[in-house]
């Protein structure tokens, strides 16, 4: 993913919003649609 | 083509250290063609010190940041901010040197052409930005 272990959990805690390729590649990774594994509810 | 800004941007972990040695050296010289060799090897040994400092101190996720081998693109937001942090320190600074200077009677100088480097390079690299897109 070339992220660090700190980088995705600042993603899951909601303290950093990754970039657009990053997002996808998270979602392509876990095979999930990206507004599915993202959502714009807290912004 | 969208850039691959997730890809961590690889750097060696001797880049930085190297750098702060180098750094040092190069104030050596500098001192000891200004007369002054004791301060350029005082500066050598705090930069060479705080090159192997970054070296030895590798596990803390900051330390690898500053160094450049554990950088991400959260680290390079974290670090495009602590830029514009400092440097707002910095401006800050040397208009209210340049205000006392000023009123204290004195030209004011260099701190008036550091402050006009300073506006000019902003304006330059917003200029530049815009235009890049």
């Amino acid at each position: 993913m070339g992220v660090s272990r700190q980088t995705i959990n600042s993603i899951e805690n909601d303290r950093y919003t990754p970039s657009l390729p990053l997002a996808i590649a998270l979602a392509r990774y876990f095979s999930v649609p990206v507004e599915e594994m993202f959502d714009d509810q807290g912004a | 083509m969208i850039r691959e800004r997730s890809q961590a941007v690889v750097h060696s972990k001797w880049s930085l250290p190297l750098f702060s040695l180098a750094l040092g050296v190069v104030a050596l010289v500098a001192s000891w063609l200004g007369g002054q060799p004791g301060a350029g090897w005082i500066s050598l040994a705090i930069m060479a010190g705080f090159g192997l400092f970054l070296l030895l101190a590798g596990r803390s996720e900051t330390i690898r940041g500053l160094r450049g081998d554990g950088r991400d693109e959260r680290f390079a937001q974290i670090d495009l901010r602590a830029t514009a942090v400092a440097g707002l320190v910095l401006i800050t600074t040397l208009i209210v040197v340049w205000l006392v200077q000023i009123a204290q009677g004195h030209s004011g100088s260099p701190y008036d052409w550091l402050c006009a480097i300073g506006g000019l390079a902003y304006l330059l690299a917003v200029a530049f930005f815009r235009w890049r897109g």
